[in-house]
């Protein structure tokens, strides 16, 4: 059908183009001068026109910036308000987490009488005490640290001699032992223990919030209620039962420390940390006590035998933490009190240096044996402790931005690792009491297909690089097995620190201060040589170095840039005992670390050496 | 006797005046303060037809108005009030008060020149209550509007 003269109505065209203040006040004006020609003619700025077109562009501006403002809320990297930052972290499943604290081994030193056993003296056993865990050292700058397990004195090795390390202390007159010294080594973490206590009251409320009232908590060490009942922390209130270390007691406990228990969890909570106070809020079930009955194990032939009467069934998929029968999302007890003991603080001051954990804080000290009060007491005055390694893995709180840094990295892995970059997500998300890597990096394990070659590598409270300790990798063994494939073998290693120095030779602007100049380049390339800007296996471009001294205006040109290797101890600085060639490991003007390895120039102040000619 | 053809006919003198075309009303601005049309035609409010009349109460606005009053614009006015608080101590009213009111026409109403300043002080029955009477007389050169005045009062704070 033709289209008639009639049918066609006129379209006003509308931009949408314009998003500020100035482009919507223009694209107004010219629409009114427009459409609406014998209707008003001056919009001029002192204009009552002029006025109500700058009011209706200024809504316009607003409501583009808060459309904007909305999506950019949308995303984690482009979030700004902390809420939003938080729930974007949360929904992508990066933990967030405060600071985290330092772990440090510490020797133990005793005085224990001499006595004769057999014509041999040996120490006293009766005097041979436990100190317990919890109990607390103080570290010259003032941190404390808690000893975590319990350090038994009278541990024997599997050849029936002591385990402690045994020194001959003061002697008798004729030159026959008087006391011995008893050293042995527990391991600590740095932190205050807490305690918090909530009075619950007749109401059941569900999914109740209890926030604890220190900031950077980084272990919640148990919470009970007046009833006696535990509650378990688990991922996620669906989790009905949690998986538990419980020590091994069969007689393969000198190989296998710990087994692993599946554990009902009727009572449980999740922990949240919020992303502007640090501060950690417990919630709990959504199930009253009364439902209780529900959650129970059950029999494990129901799971086995999913259909007992038919001869054929489809696949079926079972959540291996979902065991119970129950839809409360755990329970929680009212009219009671809840205790909630935890532990917090940490940061990089707390990874103090070696010989600096003196003080006796807090001592829990055990006498199997019972001895009389005088020697004990004599036992208990003789304590010393001394921390032979500096402390490490503690580490301020990571900002917003890191965390979000980590969410496309823990958005793509799952709970199991399968890609490389799922292990470092799960590396750099581990939970903080374990310690924390600075750097990882994964390599291929040439000599096994099914192997992969993780390298580790930790900060001092120096923020200089250092081997990580044995304890955290340890830890991070245990935090990485439940996550690993079953025919995957992961070995933890060791990062490579190359010590670097840097000369270079550059020509100025002889109207220009040299000196001042050459602070000027130096203080650059210590930034751009700051260990937070290198990562494991990261070469260096000397074109870089090159191109950052040349932005400092009144460079001329630069002549030398060599980086030389570094290592052992010069003039009393300790660097690592790394060799590494750097004229035969640079290629096209990119010097290459070692694999696994990782640059450093560890004393900027004085490794980098700038002349001007 | 003179001969007309009838082609030549047609109307007298009289009735070939002009038709009178009405022109068409074409508003420029809003008069201010507002007010509501009583009167015929399709503008709710009451307008201004003539650039002289929207030109004078453009500018009668630009003086009444105070910084930070203007949404979008802050610098727009003559930022007068903040003198009137100042009237007992300040010696060179009429001075500062020219001052402003001449940079604050040249920067949005550049079309418009200055002639005359003349101000008053009315106490009334208070003496600490003053009221400032502000009289300038304006030029637009470019619509030959000569010798126009415009009064304005501000209420001492």
């Amino acid at each position: 059908m033709a289209l008639k003269r009639d049918d066609i109505v006129p379209v006003r065209q509308r931009k949408y183009f314009a998003k500020d203040f100035d482009a919507l006040r223009a694209q107004i004006l010219e629409y009114a001068r427009l459409y609406y020609p014998d209707r008003l003619r001056d919009f001029s700025e002192s204009s009552l026109g002029g006025l109500l077109l700058d009011m209706a562009a200024y809504v316009g501006d607003n409501m583009s910036f808060y459309l904007d403002h909305q999506y950019g809320e949308l995303n984690s990297d482009t979030a700004v308000e902390t809420i939003n930052i938080q729930r974007n972290l949360r929904a992508a499943g990066v933990p967030i987490v405060g600071a985290s604290p330092a772990l440090v081994v510490v020797n133990i030193y005793l005085q224990i009488p001499a006595v004769s056993s057999n014509n041999v003296i040996v120490p006293s056993a009766e005097a041979i005490p436990v100190v317990k865990a919890g109990s607390i050292f103080s570290a010259d700058n003032g941190t404390n640290f808690i000893l975590l397990e319990d350090v038994d004195f009278s541990k024997k090795k599997s050849d029936g001699g002591l385990s402690a390390t045994l020194q001959v202390g003061l002697r008798q007159p004729d030159g026959t032992p008087r006391t011995f010294i008893m050293i042995a080594s527990g391991l600590c973490i740095s932190g205050t223990d807490a305690r918090d206590s909530f009075s619950i009251g007749n109401t059941f409320t569900p999914f109740r919030e209890l926030t604890l009232t220190n900031a950077d908590v980084t272990e919640i060490v148990n919470v009970v209620d007046d009833y006696g009942n535990v509650y378990e922390q688990v991922g996620s209130l669906t989790h009905d039962v949690v998986y538990k270390n419980v020590l091994n007691t069969s007689s393969d406990n000198e190989l296998v420390k710990d087994t692993l228990k599946v554990i009902p969890a009727p009572y449980r909570y999740i922990s949240n940390v919020s992303l502007a106070t640090r501060k950690t809020t417990l919630t709990f079930g959504g199930g009253s006590a009364d439902t209780l009955e529900d959650d129970v194990i059950p029999d494990p032939s129901d799971f086995a035998i999913s259909f007992p009467y038919t001869k054929t069934f489809s696949r079926i998929s079972i959540n291996p933490q979902q065991l119970l029968q129950t839809k409360t999302l755990g329970v929680a007890s009212v009219n009671t009190s809840l205790t909630v003991n935890y532990r917090y603080g940490g940061g990089l001051s707390h990874n103090v240096p070696a010989s600096s954990i003196r003080t006796i804080k807090q001592l829990e000290m055990f006498f199997p044996s019972n001895p009389a009060p005088s020697v004990a007491s004599a036992v208990r005055s003789s304590i010393e402790v001394l921390n032979p390694l500096p402390a490490s893995g503690g580490e301020d709180a990571p900002t917003a931005q890191e965390l979000s840094a980590l969410v496309p990295s823990v958005k793509n892995s799952q709970e199991r690792i399968v890609s490389k970059e799922d292990l470092l997500a799960r590396v750099y998300a581990i939970p903080s009491n374990f310690g924390r890597v600075f750097r990882a990096a994964v390599r291929s394990n040439p000599n096994n297909p099914l192997a992969t070659q993780l390298y580790v590598i930790s900060r001092n409270s120096e923020q200089k690089l250092i081997t990580s300790p044995d304890t955290l990798k340890q830890n991070l063994q245990r935090y990485l097995n439940p996550y690993r494939l079953i025919s995957d073998a992961i070995d933890i290693l060791d990062a490579r620190v190359v010590n670097l120095t840097l000369q270079f030779e550059v020509m100025l602007d002889p109207a220009l201060n040299r000196n001042i100049l050459l602070k000027q380049i130096l203080t650059k390339l210590q930034d751009l040589f700051n260990v937070k800007n290198f990562h494991i296996d990261q070469p260096i471009i000397i074109s870089d170095v090159v191109n950052s001294i040349f932005t400092v205006q009144g460079v001329m040109s630069v002549d030398r840039v060599e980086f030389r290797n570094i290592n052992n101890t010069v003039n009393n600085r300790q660097y690592s005992t790394s060799t590494f060639d750097v004229s035969s490991n640079t290629k096209k003007g990119v010097i290459i670390p070692p694999p696994g390895g990782i640059f450093e120039i560890k004393y900027p102040e004085v490794d980098i050496i700038g002349r001007a000619v | 006797m003179a001969t007309y053809s009838f082609k030549s006919s047609g109307k007298t003198v009289e009735q070939r005046l002009v038709e009178k075309i009405e022109a068409t009303r074409i508003p420029i601005g809003i008069k201010t303060p507002l007010e509501i049309n009583q009167g015929e035609g399709a503008d709710i409010l009451v307008t201004y037809d003539t650039l002289e009349e929207t030109v004078g109460d453009n500018l009668r606005n630009l003086l009444l108005t105070n910084w930070g009053e203007r949404l979008g614009l802050y610098d727009f006015g003559a930022n007068l009030r903040p003198l009137m608080s100042e009237l007992v101590s300040l010696e060179d009213f009429d001075s500062s008060a020219i001052e402003r009111i001449s940079s604050a026409v040249s920067r949005w109403m550049p079309y418009v020149s200055l002639d005359n300043y003349t101000s008053s002080t009315v106490r009334e029955n208070n003496r600490n209550l003053a009221r400032i009477n502000i009289r300038i007389t304006y030029n637009v050169p470019t619509l030959n509007v000569t010798n126009k005045l415009l009064e304005i009062n501000l209420n001492a704070m």
